[in-house]
């Protein structure tokens, strides 16, 4: 998993691929390096990140180049594996995002034919393959290579002596921006938006031939085009305003994110998506897929959709999924993807539309390629998320499944009322646990001297519990697991003692009595307890050592107010701890490898 | 002049409870903090390096500033941790500062024609305007265009010319601030030894919020100046009149009567039969049920009023969950402040998070603390502390 950036225009390629690059980390960024060409080709690249490579790099001259951030799949972070990289001549430039499944018998092939290899990188056959088919059509030498490469990919090719870039993509995301006598390609939007907001989404099996004033977009050898489309979000909204962490602004954009969101949903007077699928009386079992943080919003999705729509639904994880030996052909499908490019997922969706399931994808990013499988699509407004550690991408497919409950809900007008209200009231209630960011600082504070915690929480407040741990354990390297509170005394009873806290999170709802029961087993275990509950709540305030309260909500919806709270613990412990928030080590935001 | 440096740092106490969770500069008026009008006003003054000095719940700044580029300005925080004073708020901008800028308190609004005339003052010099309530602020003593001295809310004014709070100021003035808590102490202590501070007086817009119903009076006159724009879905049978603003997704249903000045933001959710009257503010997501009546009033994000509300010359802070058949009637009315009496005419003030069961009957003047709870068919008056019962 990597990114890539290119640029041909009138202006010095080398700032432009540097700052795209930089917009580009959260994709990968254990080395960098960019190609531009005059002449000749000039590739500089190196292990580190995008600031450091800055930093070093000489002025390579050009108004042409391409540009790479990388996330070692094959070979480990080094100079050498590092992208660009080169054919024997050194004439052909490649950068590639995706994996060659062929690469080693391409390789040997092309080994035989003379051709000399320097890096362990799958993507170093790409530019020989083109060295090998080029006699003058930097296009068409593309086209005949790709025909030889099994894989997912998403290129660009830089050639000296073409005044032209060569992109393609298949199974990995590419988009093309357009500019006034120049022209963006990257792997995301936030890469160009500091140049221009109209972006054309390449589809899997293109082929693009880009000079400065023309885009010539083929499949499988004929000429097609492809819509543009234009941007909303403004480069400010990837920027930290203010912050010293994205992490931190996007928690506390939620707010906004829900109201944008019911605004868009609730008050609409077009429907958002024809969502025929929910409708479908018939439709007895659902099925919820997805991974990482996505996966626990599909937890809530199932309390959520079977509470309110009455029909049985199976959340399963989109990589477990794959290799499951049933598809339950013919049922529904809701996949939640926030890139919209996560690999596992889209592998899921496939097979799922493979035996005639109805998919509806929930997805933070318009032209993923998940919009582009599924058979509807509901988009969520969180904006770009540049932390690594999904919050306010989650905050928003949690709406997304709200909104799709309620609106097949089988539940009474009386209640529907009730929680279509509740809803509109969700971005004060967020608000309110925001405001008391001092309070949760102090618990952090606490929590950042262990270096294990359990978060334990039953019926919907389970996988608010597995969020929880999930965001401590990424940021702030504490071992944290979430549980479901009925099942500590299984197994994990055995590690709890004063060095272990348990998180407990308590719903007011027909949980609440076996939490306190599970509470009291905790701590007679000696473990410390950190109790999240609604305000007022003085029972709590009596068994837990601290306490963060959140506003009263209806229990169907405290998920929302809960993961909030949480999340803010997560980044001040981690703070706490000095950590890299933004950044975790060995983590990448969209993973687009299996 | 081409920097300012805004005073965004401040609590604004006696605007309680409107000032617990968010700063003064981010009370919203009109549908924008105050804030935004400032920097607005600046950045159509051709001012875009601007320096915002944030303190108090500033999180709630950088949540609607960002980086300033939404506003067509560049914007740098910088924090101070203590309010203790505007000298030491400024003190902040030091490191940041260019060898001249202008000083303007983040919580006061502005016009842009009156910066434009003010931008021709060589610095050091001062804004100062005639008011009626000079006793409120900073009384100036000018002799020929010359500041003589400074008195901070004297007993008994000598003039009614009063400090704006907006100074143009040289790098020099930070050999004054330091050992000082507030602007104009440091002005005194600078006029003493013999510099020269020069006057300029403006008979522009400058308006302050320093009582909660301040607010009422800042929304009338902002509202005057806004762009009538017609956004989400106005069903046939419903009247819009005059200068009125609707936001994107906000659905007015059949038989509401609107007469502007009225802003509406996005998302929300107005009518059968509701009638909103002029100067009315309205945030988004809100919800207003049929036959409900509102006039000069100031309603914030979130809010969920009930069918047959009667709310006049009210502030209803976000996140209010307002059942059916509240009445919330204007008179003029003695509302108590810090041990100070006011006679002014007003309806409720009701803090964010508050929620009123059915019929409930605000007295005229009261003010309500947040994520107070009120049940039904209840008679509300007076002053009540944040987080109130009433049973």
């Amino acid at each position: 998993m990597c990114g890539i950036v290119g640029y041909i225009g009138e202006r010095q390629a080398q700032p432009i691929l540097l700052t795209s690059l930089g917009k580009l980390e959260y994709r990968g960024y254990d080395s960098c390096g960019i190609a531009v060409a005059a002449g000749n080709i000039k590739v500089h690249k190196d292990a580190g990140r995008v600031g450091e490579l800055t930093k070093v790099i000489p002025q390579l001259g050009g108004t042409v180049g391409i540009g790479h951030t990388r996330w070692a799949t094959h070979g480990e972070p080094s100079q050498v594996n590092a992208h660009p990289h080169l054919d024997c001549s050194g004439r052909i430039a490649v950068v590639h995002n995706g994996i060659i499944n062929n690469f080693l018998l391409l390789k040997q092939q092309l080994i035989a034919e003379g051709h000399n290899f320097v890096s362990e990188t799958d993507t170093e056959i790409i530019p020989h393959l083109i060295e090998k088919y080029y006699d003058g059509d930097l296009g068409k030498a593309v086209e005949t290579a790709l025909c030889d490469v099994e894989g997912s990919y998403a290129i660009i090719v830089l050639a000296a002596g073409e005044s032209k870039l060569v992109v393609a993509r298949k199974d990995s995301p590419l988009i093309i921006g357009l500019g006034d006598r120049e022209n963006f390609i990257a792997s995301d939007v936030p890469a160009i938006l500091d140049y221009t907001n109209r972006v054309i989404y390449l589809e899997d099996g293109d082929v693009g031939v880009i000079t400065l004033d023309s885009i010539k977009i083929r499949q499988e050898g004929v000429e097609v085009a492809r819509e543009e489309h234009k941007i909303l979000w403004s480069a400010e909204e990837a920027q930290k305003g203010g912050y010293e962490h994205f992490m931190l602004k996007e928690i506390h954009e939620q707010p906004k994110v829900i109201r944008n969101t019911i605004g868009e949903y609730v008050s609409a007077a077009e429907p958002v998506a024809d969502l025929a699928i929910m409708a479908d009386t018939n439709l007895e079992g659902m099925l919820i897929l997805a991974c990482g943080t996505s996966y626990h919003a599909a937890l809530v999705g199932k309390y959520i959709v079977e509470d309110l729509v009455g029909i049985l639904v199976r959340a399963e994880l989109a990589s477990e999924f794959n290799y499951y030996p049933q598809t339950l052909a013919g049922t529904g499908a809701i996949v939640i993807t926030q890139s919209g490019e996560t690999a596992d997922t889209l592998k899921a969706m496939k097979r799922l539309k493979g035996v005639g399931c109805r998919v509806i994808a929930i997805t933070n990013v318009v032209g993923s390629s998940a919009s582009r499988i599924a058979d509807h699509t509901v988009y969520t407004r969180a904006g770009p998320e540049i932390s690594v550690a999904a919050t306010k991408s989650f905050m928003a497919q949690l709406m997304a499944l709200y909104w799709l409950a309620l609106s097949y809900s089988r539940i009474d007008t009386r209640r529907l009322d009730s929680l279509t209200m509740g809803l509109r009231q969700l971005p004060s209630k967020v608000q309110q646990v925001l405001d008391n960011g001092d309070r949760i600082k102090e618990c952090a504070k606490y929590l950042s001297r262990y270096e294990n915690a359990f978060f334990t929480g039953r019926g919907i407040s389970f996988p608010v519990a597995l969020e929880g741990a999930l965001k401590l354990k990424e940021i702030s390297y504490i071992h944290a697991e979430g549980y479901a509170a009925g099942e500590l005394k299984h197994g994990p009873f055995a590690l709890l003692d004063k060095n272990t806290p348990v998180i407990a999170i308590v719903a007011q709802d027909n949980t609440y009595e076996a939490m306190l029961t599970n509470i009291k087993e905790v701590k007679a275990r000696g473990s410390p307890v950190v109790a999240l509950a609604e305000e007022g709540n003085e029972t709590i305030r009596e068994l837990a050592d601290s306490v963060i309260t959140v506003p009263p909500v209806d229990a169907i919806f405290s998920p929302v107010v809960n993961t909030v709270a949480l999340q803010l613990l997560a980044y001040y412990t981690a703070k706490q701890r000095g950590c890299p928030i933004d950044f975790p080590r060995n983590l990448a935001k969209s993973v687009t490898v299996e | 002049m081409k920097q300012a440096i805004i005073l965004a740092a401040g609590e604004g106490q006696r605007l309680r409870p409107f000032t617990v969770a968010k700063p003064k500069a981010m009370l919203s008026v009109a549908d924008k903090p105050i804030l935004q009008y400032m920097v607005e006003s600046l950045a159509q003054n051709g001012i875009r390096n601007i320096v915002l000095v944030v303190g108090y719940r500033r999180e709630q700044i950088f949540d609607y500033m960002g980086s300033g580029e939404q506003f067509g300005v560049d914007l740098t925080y910088v924090t101070q941790e203590r309010q203790s004073g505007t000298a030491q708020a400024l003190a902040q901008a030091k490191a940041v500062a260019e060898k001249e800028f202008l000083v303007l308190p983040g919580d006061n609004l502005i016009a842009a024609d009156t910066i434009a005339h003010f931008l021709t003052m060589k610095p050091e010099a001062v804004l100062v305007k005639r008011v009626d309530n000079p006793s409120r602020y900073g009384v100036v003593t000018i002799d020929k265009g010359v500041v003589k001295g400074i008195e901070e809310k004297p007993k008994e004014a000598t003039s009614n010319v009063v400090s704006t709070g907006i100074y143009a100021f040289s790098k020099q003035i930070f050999n004054f601030i330091e050992s000082e808590l507030d602007i104009p102490d440091a002005l005194n202590k600078m006029i003493a030894q013999g510099k020269r501070l020069n006057a300029r007086q403006t008979d522009g817009t400058w308006l302050d919020v320093v009582y909660p119903w301040d607010i009422l009076t800042l929304n009338d006159a902002l509202l005057r100046q806004i762009q009538a724009n017609l956004g989400g879905t106005i069903e046939a049978d419903a009247s819009v009149r005059g200068l009125v603003s609707v936001g994107k997704d906000t659905v007015i249903r059949s038989n509401s009567y609107i007469v502007g000045p009225v802003v509406i933001g996005e998302g929300c959710d107005i009518g059968p039969s509701v009638c909103i009257l002029p100067a009315t503010s309205i945030g988004n997501n809100v919800v207003i049920s049929p036959f409900s009546d509102i006039k000069n009033s100031v309603i914030g994000n979130d809010v969920n009023i009930g069918p047959g509300c009667i709310i006049q010359d009210s502030v209803i802070d976000k996140g209010c969950i307002i059942n059916g058949h509240f009445t919330a009637c204007s008179s003029q009315t003695e509302v108590k402040v810090d041990d100070e009496h006011h006679l002014v005419n007003v309806g409720a003030m009701l803090g964010e998070g508050c929620n009123l069961g059915n019929s409930v009957v605000a007295q005229p003047g009261v003010i309500v603390g947040n994520y107070s709870q009120v049940q039904p068919l209840k008679l509300i008056s007076g002053r009540l502390p944040d987080r109130s019962l009433v049973f």
